[in-house]
């Protein structure tokens, strides 16, 4: 080749580049902006702006109602809105969301699709920045959104850094069933996928700020609200756009954690919701009791799904589950005044009021001889049920625990839970009987290839009787029992079950993510509706076999409809009203052979 | 660059020029002082000794001999002065700040020490023009005239931040001679170029992420990580600097003008003499000319000689105003780089390993007699290159370090608490930088290693690529290219997508 050759391929060569990087970012389409491989999760976390608009021209039709505003708007479940509603929502909430994003945001959808209700979030932050309008990336919104020249905003995503491409790939390939960091969005609510949040055991406060530190020491920076009037001119164009278009328009103003809202001085706080009422009355939920709770709190400035579901309760007059008195405000122009009031005379939260500690015991077999092992004879047991009752407990089921901190239901003092692991016919025969006796409760978790066996399984190896579903029908009528899973087939035994042997309900080493979750599914629903045919009605609680749990499997109880998890962790449990997620991962006390003295000295220890 | 060969031929200097003091802007207004001073001072030092040397041709015949003399002690006081005006402002704007604080710390007394911007590459074009006064003292050329054509020379601005230290006589005809488009000098000077990117962009940036890493928390590491970053350091440091003097070569080359090597395998040197005529060649050939020679045939080393002749006799008595020479040129070479003990120590030890080597080379001579093979063999040769690599690597220690402590600290760990499995057992993929990474790095450096070696051996690798086909050819341009801006270029200020909010 001839230098001059060589020259004019190189020149040919480097101006090939730019269309390589343009096709490359065009076929593979990271921000989800021209519409190939699409993976809105994914394209929504690079840029919720983007993708969401993107993701919603496929799927107008699917929706007729959205939830507008910032990150923390993410955590008023859809869900709920649409029972409350009869609605179909979409929670278009992006992260970062300044008022005039969300202005935009509904002026696009009220435009684009025939919208029964807008709820909008306006959060205390809006105060405070207003009209940035980002031009990063990652931080725009499209063009047709927010009326840029269309031209150079494809041609910054033509030409974008090829390593948001890469990224898809690359995060395509270690993409898994689980939230990743690269896809935290849920595609079908446009919420946050929280699922792993959402099964996240929370238990006392000790253990919580070990796990938040940034509860313990919030740093204080003081901030300042200098956007109030154009943020709330934006909201009075969203109320008259709402209004011609005849869509419902609710304004919420979400939980803020106490400690964030004493960045804010009690002058701005008051101009700011003075402000607001000035143009709609609207449902405050800034400052409550609850913002003095860091539990509620994922971080100090978004509140928990949980409390998304009160808020919604509050609003809707849901007056079933439980939600703080002093949860929610409806603020008019009229009783602003008073309003403000107790939005700056913060206080201390008293523990007591809506927190239980409740330690659960854990039985298996019970014999007529002395016990060894897991094994514990019957004298002993009702040796320590005495004791219980003589100490001033009281058994309250798990179902009791659930109606705790679903609906608020109070729990007798000293409560505990006693629970027996396998579903031995000793249960009926001893436990049973003796539980009765003393006006205790009890429940048991059984296995489903176990149920009426004294065998293992078609293997013809004698095992522990096992009661069957009438003993089982028996007990649950006498409103002494409560059954629940203790999984059908995953309390497998190295001696009798041919390999490879499942360590409970965890994966299998090689086996591949979506085989293990179809034999989860497989397996605990098998379990879940056999338990259902065989007592007459539903079970929602599962014990997990040796106590073996993941994240993973956590997620796909809770799918199952499953309400509460145990394990074997030694710890007594602390519940919060208002907050299910507290009976996933309980913890429980493994009782052997001992007195009704030692075990009251173990638990009061 | 098109303008350039679009432009009348005798007036291309004056966009190089123009170029060149528009790039030296670029990189930072207020220094440009600096340059043009430097360039007055040594243009008018140039055209004075052309004058006095005229003179000197011009002498009676009758008083030739006392009138040289006086011109002689003439031409002396402007090069001192030169010298002086020039070096004391680099002394000031380099080493004042060190040399207060040691006294600081030494006598407690505290000197002001402003704070000035250090200008771009005012080590090289000092020493360049300096080289351009003494070769004026030396009669070598007759001093430029034209003030524009010496302020090109000293500010030409491929080499003016890095190097190579250019000789008048060898740039400046190139300089401003008529320059057509040449496509051979495009390909050599594109492909130059390329090569240099490729060295700085995508190796030495890559691997200094780890070597910075491990290097600002060495007291972290055991031993053979502190190895491993260093052997990283000598990798980012060779192709950072020869990297940057291709790029350099590159666009000269592509301007028509050839700029001298700088580097020649130096991974091949055989000894610490050797490396250092393969590593940072204009400086070392700058050193010999203008320090060594000059030194050496100095009056007190003559006399150091004699004495030496005289008293010691033999070999020893022979070299020892060589060796003392050598001594002060390493000992400059290690201070030139910078203004702290750390360079200091390193010039010491150049210093002493090298004139050690001199003086014990009698001995070296009767040992290789008596040793049972040859020292011709490659394996003599893999083992003396073995010694250099390990010589220089311990260098790197202290040039590295963030105090020359801490480089006798990080030695002391490598030879106490060397714990080897540290290298297998995943650390090295906690300092930064991924497998992948170090994926990369490896193939470059032995892309760049096999490039080398053909070189050593004589190859010619453009010429090989220029005889393959059209297709390999332009593969030959394209993945580079590709290579170049995907592991290069982007990437440094990419931000990967914030997951600030994912965490909740």
């Amino acid at each position: 080749m001839s230098p001059k050759k060589w020259v004019i391929s190189f020149l040919c060569c480097l101006a090939a580049l730019p269309l390589l990087l343009a096709g490359f970012n065009f076929v593979v389409d990271p921000f989800g902006v021209f519409g190939n491989c699409t993976w809105y999760s994914f394209s929504e976390t690079l840029n919720p702006r983007v993708a969401k608009i993107s993701y919603l021209k496929e799927h107008f039709d699917q929706y007729d109602s959205y939830l507008v505003g910032c990150s923390s708007t993410s955590s008023f479940p859809v869900e709920d809105l649409n029972q409350y509603l009869d609605a179909s929502f979409y929670n278009t909430i992006v992260y970062g969301a300044d008022m005039s994003d969300s202005e935009k945001i509904v002026q696009y959808l009220l435009a684009n699709d025939e919208v029964k209700n807008i709820v909008l979030n306006v959060y205390i932050d809006n105060g405070m920045v207003y009209g940035t309008g980002e031009d990063e990336l990652t931080m725009k919104l499209p063009a047709e959104v927010s009326g840029a020249p269309a031209l150079p905003y494809y041609l910054s995503y033509l030409f974008a850094d090829p390593n948001y491409a890469f990224d898809k790939i690359e995060a395509a390939m270690e993409d898994s069933f689980l939230t990743k960091p690269f896809d935290v969005f849920n595609e079908e609510t446009g919420a946050y996928d929280k699922r792993v949040r959402d099964i996240e055991h929370i238990g006392d406060m000790e253990r919580y700020l070990e796990a938040y530190p940034e509860f313990v020491t919030y740093p204080h920076v003081p901030q300042t609200m200098e956007q109030i009037d154009a943020c709330m001119e934006s909201i009075q164009r969203i109320k008259e756009m709402c209004k011609a278009a005849g869509t419902t328009l609710y304004v919420v103003c979400a939980p803020v954690y106490s400690d964030y809202l004493a960045n804010f001085t009690a002058e701005d706080i008051g101009a700011f919701y003075t402000a607001l009422a000035q143009v709609t009355p609207y449902w405050d939920f800034s400052y409550s009791s609850v913002s003095e709770e860091p539990r509620y709190f994922y971080d100090a400035t978004h509140f928990r799904n949980a409390v998304g579901t009160m808020a919604l309760g509050r609003m809707f007059g849901n007056d079933t589950i439980y939600i703080p008195e002093d949860f929610g405000v409806y603020v008019t122009e009229q009783t602003v005044g008073e309003h403000i009031k107790t939005l700056t005379n913060r206080f201390e939260r008293e523990d007591e009021s809506y927190t239980q500690e409740v330690p659960i015991l854990m039985y298996h077999h019970l014999s007529q001889e002395t016990g060894s092992g897991t094994t514990i004879s019957a004298a002993a047991f009702e040796d320590q049920i005495a004791a219980l009752q003589a100490n001033g407990y009281t058994a309250v089921t798990l179902e009791d625990l659930y109606d705790y901190v679903t609906y608020g239901t109070e729990l007798p003092d000293k409560p505990i839970v006693i629970t027996f692991d396998d579903g031995y016919e000793s249960n009926y025969t001893l436990a049973y009987p003796i539980l009765e006796r003393y006006g205790f409760c009890g429940t048991i978790f059984t296995i489903g290839v176990s149920v009426g066996k004294d065998t293992y399984k078609d293997t013809g190896a004698a095992i522990i009787p096992h009661f069957d579903w009438e003993q089982a029908r028996e007990m649950v009528a006498s409103g002494v029992i409560e059954i629940g899973s203790h999984t059908y087939d995953f309390h497998q035994s190295e001696a009798l079950d041919p390999a490879p042997v499942r360590s409970g309900v965890l994966q299998l080493p090689g086996e591949s993510e979506e085989d293990y979750i179809t034999a989860f599914r497989s397996d605990i629903s098998r379990s879940l509706a056999e338990i259902e045919a065989g007592l007459g009605e539903p079970v929602h609680i599962l014990a997990y076999p040796f106590g073996f749990y993941t994240e993973l499997s956590q997620v796909l109880c809770r799918e199952q409809g499953i309400y509460a998890t145990l394990t074997v962790e030694e710890r007594v449990n602390t519940l919060v009203k208002g907050l299910p997620q507290c009976l996933y991962g309980l913890g429980r006390f493994n009782v052997t052979e001992s007195s009704g003295q030692e075990l009251i000295a173990r638990l009061e220890a | 660059m098109l303008l350039y060969y679009l432009l009348p031929k005798r007036v291309q200097w004056g966009l190089l020029l123009a170029a060149s003091y528009g790039f030296y802007l670029a990189g930072g207004p207020s220094t440009i002082v600096y340059l043009l001073f430097t360039t007055a001072v040594t243009y008018g030092a140039g055209l004075l000794l052309g004058a006095l040397n005229q003179k000197g041709k011009q002498l009676p015949p009758q008083d030739k001999k006392a009138g040289l003399q006086r011109i002689r002690s003439k031409k002396n006081a402007v090069v001192l002065l030169t010298c002086l005006v020039n070096f004391g402002l680099l002394y000031f704007l380099k080493y004042w700040g060190f040399t207060a604080e040691v006294l600081d710390q030494v006598t407690g007394i505290s000197l002001a020490v402003p704070d000035l911007l250090m200008p771009l590459g005012i080590s090289f074009y000092i020493f360049q023009s300096i080289g351009y006064v003494i070769d004026c003292h030396r009669g070598k050329y007759p001093p430029e005239r034209n003030f524009f054509r010496y302020a090109l020379f000293i500010s030409f601005f491929p080499q003016v931040v890095q190097g190579p230290i250019a000789r008048f006589d060898q740039l400046s005809p190139q300089l401003f001679s008529p320059k057509k488009l040449d496509y051979e000098n495009l390909q050599y000077g594109i492909q130059l170029a390329m090569w240099g990117y490729f060295k700085k962009l995508v190796l030495a940036e890559r691997i200094g992420v780890m070597v910075n890493t491990v290097y600002s928390d060495y007291g972290s590491y055991p031993g053979s990580i502190l190895a491993f970053a260093t052997l990283g350091y000598c990798i980012q440091l060779y192709c950072d600097f020869s990297g940057g003097i291709d790029i350099t070569r590159g666009i000269a080359k592509m301007l028509g003008i050839d700029l001298a090597e700088n580097f020649r395998c130096p991974i091949y040197a055989r000894s610490l003499t050797d490396y250092w005529r393969r590593w940072h060649i204009t400086l070392g050939s700058w050193m010999r000319d203008y320090v060594f020679y000059p030194l050496a045939l100095s009056k007190p080393f003559r006399k150091l000689g004699s004495f030496g002749r005289a008293h010691l006799g033999g070999v020893m008595g022979k070299i020892l105003a060589t060796s003392a020479a050598t001594f002060v040129v390493y000992f400059i070479i290690g201070i030139w780089h910078g203004a702290n003990f750390r360079y200091i120590f390193y010039g010491f030890y150049n210093g002493i390993l090298i004139t050690a080597g001199l003086l014990l080379e009698p001995a070296f001579v009767k040992l290789r007699a008596k040793l049972p093979f040859s020292c011709d063999s490659r394996g003599f040769h893999g083992v003396q290159m073995v010694r250099t690599w390990l010589i220089v690597f311990v260098g790197r220690y202290i040039t590295r370090a963030p105090r020359l402590l801490a480089a006798f600290v990080m030695l002391k760990e490598t030879v106490l608490h060397f714990q080897p499995s540290a290298l297998v057992d995943g650390t090295i993929l906690t300092l930064g930088i991924g497998a992948m990474d170090y994926m990369v790095v490896f193939l470059g450096m032995a892309v760049i290693l096999l490039v080398e070696w053909y070189q050593e051996k004589g190859g010619h690798a453009r010429k090989w690529l220029s005889q393959r086909s059209a297709c390999v050819q332009v593969g030959a341009i394209m993945i580079p290219l590709l290579v170049i801006v995907l592991l290069g270029a982007i990437g440094q200020n990419y931000v990967a997508a914030e997951f600030i909010y994912a965490q909740f």
